[in-house]
């Protein structure tokens, strides 16, 4: 593994910049590409350890997530809320918290704009589609600055609260979906809200013809809109130069004129937001209507995400295509190799294992060497 | 920003407009190849989508796959198995299926039946079928396609097998049945829930009328401590065997009766390691022999599209394994009543006869 980690180009080592992401991304790919070189190579082991051929299995991988037209179109869908909640655990990082709540911010941004599109359906999209954009951006981030201030006003360790809002979502829509005020009453059993108005759904952006079946949606567009976003905001404004300046380290901000509590809860907020957009797009590109439980851990994927993508905007955008891919093609290697598909979830497992071990170490050997401590990643 | 659009829009345009260009080359070799080992015909491929539940549920989707299995052993099939892992994967894992051309894919369970709908309509030259549903457009209504077998089951014959049996324990007091009175509980009042309890019923009044019976519902398919509620209530009124219908919530009223040293009869697949002293048997909906019967009637030409029923006459039905408790002449009395079911000697109701 360690001449994969060298012979991959690192780049200049320059002393970290606040200012450049593309240096700090250059500087940084050698470990998330070498982790997942070491990770594919366990998985390659296991696969032939279970009696199938590695070579034949990520084959299939591969060909399931970019083999023809229509996969790939399925990869990217899988790929954008991975890419939002990836930028929402992300903006949490670079501020110097552990946003573990980008589930719970993401399924409160669904519920509210499932709930807005479906309450007023028959409004033109016009006027529909921003109330349903800002109901789910707004919920999620609302949602998230409560852990934000429990943090700044109390102390409170925002990873516990994050988790904890989880489950509070969690239930919450078992009782709105199941059998409460959100329950569509032809639900045949599953629990789903009714469908949101034509107004708030998001085209599909891939004519037919071309890709049959394609169930690519404008959503897309959103997500490559709040990469930019982000980036825009964490390196281009005044903003998010105090946000990281708070990541890097809270006492020298603070020492700075910037306080890093109001700094905390806007942090919080703005992740919850691009959590919140995730969900609202899911809603309005993928299912038209929410199902309870729907996610299927988007929010925690995005964790393995950013961290893989050391929080940089290219950086997520590609961990979240990998990841994306894995989910896609691993049903179809299960369904031609015969390999079950829990494998890849074992490949992410090692990929996120690795970053953390390197994280670690890199974190320890700063503090000896007194160099500046980076922010996370 | 605009022209970062333009540039994905060009480049999304000429992968895909690449990627079928390669399609229609590679496509014309695999057509001649075929043409040429026409003395081998092509195998019969069959394709199972799980639901969320994943292939090791210990219910409706491992029994499927078990069909699958074993018709690929029995019929010379080429199967596969996707595992569904969130409901947005349903749409895309049949259209896999269905793009590969399978000649057979079957969803399980009634979770797909809008997944079905949609990807159903848009192959009509490839077979679907789907385990306990029928193809649901996006409104939820109920909309058969020419393409598209609905597996359906009746459920009141295996209520009405496990009911002999419970009550016929009942009736001779054995070990400790000794209130003759039988008890169930549903998940939500829907007509496969309400068919295996009238099932259940009719045993009971025709085995012994004199027998209390009491019913309710958990409102629930998965809170177990609802079931567990509505099972404490029941033997608080005397019930000796509590037959559950209400999947996961059911689990919890078979605890009620684990806890209290009461019986406890399964449902839908074989629930006697659930609780082993205390579930005497099960209502079993043969998912393993839909699947099974399905795809040998794709290999046959015999596939019929539209609602297929399974039951005790093609053995889509059945009790499940009986714990040492259950007297032998209970089990004849069961075996008398299949045989009577199968005859159309019985024909087991499907209306309640005491509502909650």
């Amino acid at each position: 593994m360690a001449s994969n980690t060298q012979a991959t180009p690192t780049g200049p080592a320059t002393a970290p910049s606040v200012r450049q992401p593309t240096a700090q991304w250059a500087r940084g790919p050698a470990v998330p590409i070498a982790s997942v070189v070491f990770a594919l190579a366990i998985g390659a082991v296991l696969v032939l350890l279970s009696g199938h051929d590695p070579i034949s299995a990520y084959a299939d991988l591969f060909r399931g997530a970019f083999g023809s037209p229509y996969d790939i179109t399925e990869t990217l869908i899988q790929t954008i809320p991975l890419v939002l909640a990836g930028l929402s655990v992300a903006v949490a990082f670079r501020t110097g918290l552990f946003n573990i709540g980008a589930e719970s911010q993401l399924l409160i941004g669904a519920v509210a704009a499932g709930a807005v599109g479906a309450r007023f359906a028959d409004l033109p999209g016009f006027l529909l589609f921003p109330m349903v954009l800002a109901a789910g951006i707004g919920a999620g981030a609302a949602w998230a600055a409560i852990a934000g201030y429990l943090k700044a006003a109390r102390g409170v360790n925002e990873v516990i609260t994050t988790i904890m809002q989880n489950y509070i979502v969690v239930f919450v829509m078992h009782w709105l979906l199941q059998n409460g005020p959100m329950t569509a009453p032809n639900a045949l059993g599953t629990p789903a809200s009714s469908p949101i108005g034509a107004g708030a759904v998001l085209p599909i952006i891939i004519p037919n013809e071309l890709v049959p079946l394609t169930r690519l949606h404008a959503g897309i567009f959103l997500a490559i809109g709040a990469v930019v976003v982000f980036w825009f905001l964490l390196w281009r404004t005044p903003l998010g130069y105090e946000l990281r300046a708070v990541g890097l380290g809270a006492r020298a901000a603070a020492q700075a004129g910037i306080d890093p509590r109001t700094h905390t809860v806007m942090a919080m907020a703005i992740a919850g937001g691009f959590a919140g957009l995730a969900g609202m797009i899911q809603v309005t590109g993928v299912f038209h209507r929410v199902f309870d439980g729907f996610s299927a851990g988007y929010g925690f994927d995005a964790i393995a995400v950013a961290l893989l993508g050391k929080n940089s905007p290219i950086g997520i955008v590609l961990a979240a295509l990998l990841f994306g891919a894995f989910a896609r093609g691993g049903s179809i290697m299960q369904a031609n190799a015969g390999v079950s598909s829990q494998l890849v979830s074992v490949i992410e497992a090692i990929v996120l294992f690795v970053i953390a071990a390197e994280l670690i170490v890199r974190l320890l050997s700063a503090r000896r060497g007194r160099k500046p401590v980076e922010a996370i990643a | 920003m605009k022209r970062a659009l333009a540039f994905l829009l060009l480049a999304t345009t000429v992968v895909a407009a690449c990627s079928s260009g390669n399609n229609a080359a590679t496509s014309t070799p695999t057509a001649s190849a075929t043409a040429s080992a026409t003395a081998t015909p092509k195998p019969i491929q069959v394709g199972l989508v799980t639901d969320v539940g994943g292939l090791n549920d210990k219910s409706f989707n491992q029994a499927a796959n078990t069909g699958r299995l074993n018709a690929e052993k029995d019929f010379g099939l080429k199967t596969s198995v996707i595992e569904s892992k969130k409901q947005e994967d349903y749409v895309p894992n049949l259209t896999t299926f269905a793009q590969q051309n399978y000649d057979l894919v079957i969803a399980v369970g009634f979770l797909m039946q809008n997944a079905a709908w949609k990807v159903a309509k848009q192959f009509p030259n490839v077979k679907f079928a789907i385990i306990d549903g029928a193809p649901a457009d996006d409104a939820g209504a109920a909309q058969n396609l020419p393409n598209v077998a609905n597996l359906f089951f009746k459920e009141q014959e295996a209520g009405y097998l496990v009911g002999v049996i419970a009550a016929t324990m009942a009736k001779n007091k054995v070990g400790k049945a000794t209130h003759n009175t039988l008890c169930s509980m549903g998940g939500i009042p829907i007509p496969p829930v309400d068919h295996y309890m009238a099932g259940f019923q009719d045993a009971i009044k025709t085995v012994d009328p004199s027998a209390t019976i009491l019913i309710g519902y958990s409102n629930d398919f998965v809170d177990q401590q609802k079931g567990k509620e509505v099972g404490l209530n029941h033997i608080s009124k005397n019930c000796d065997i509590l037959f559950q219908v209400a999947g996961g919530s059911g689990l919890g009223y078979i605890a009620a009766a684990k806890e209290k040293g009461v019986y406890a009869i399964g449902v839908d697949v074989d629930q006697i390691d659930v609780a082993p002293g205390t579930v005497i048997t099960s209502a079993m909906k043969r998912v393993d022999k839909a699947v099974y019967d399905t795809s040998s009637s794709v290999k046959s030409g015999s596939f019929k599209a539209g609602d297929n029923f399974f039951s005790a006459t093609n053995d889509g039905i059945a009790y499940g394994k009986l714990d040492p408790i259950v007297p032998a002449d209970a089990k004849a009395a069961a075996d008398k009543a299949l045989a009577d079911i199968k005859s159309g000697a019985i024909k087991p109701k499907t209306d309640l006869t005491v509502k909650p």
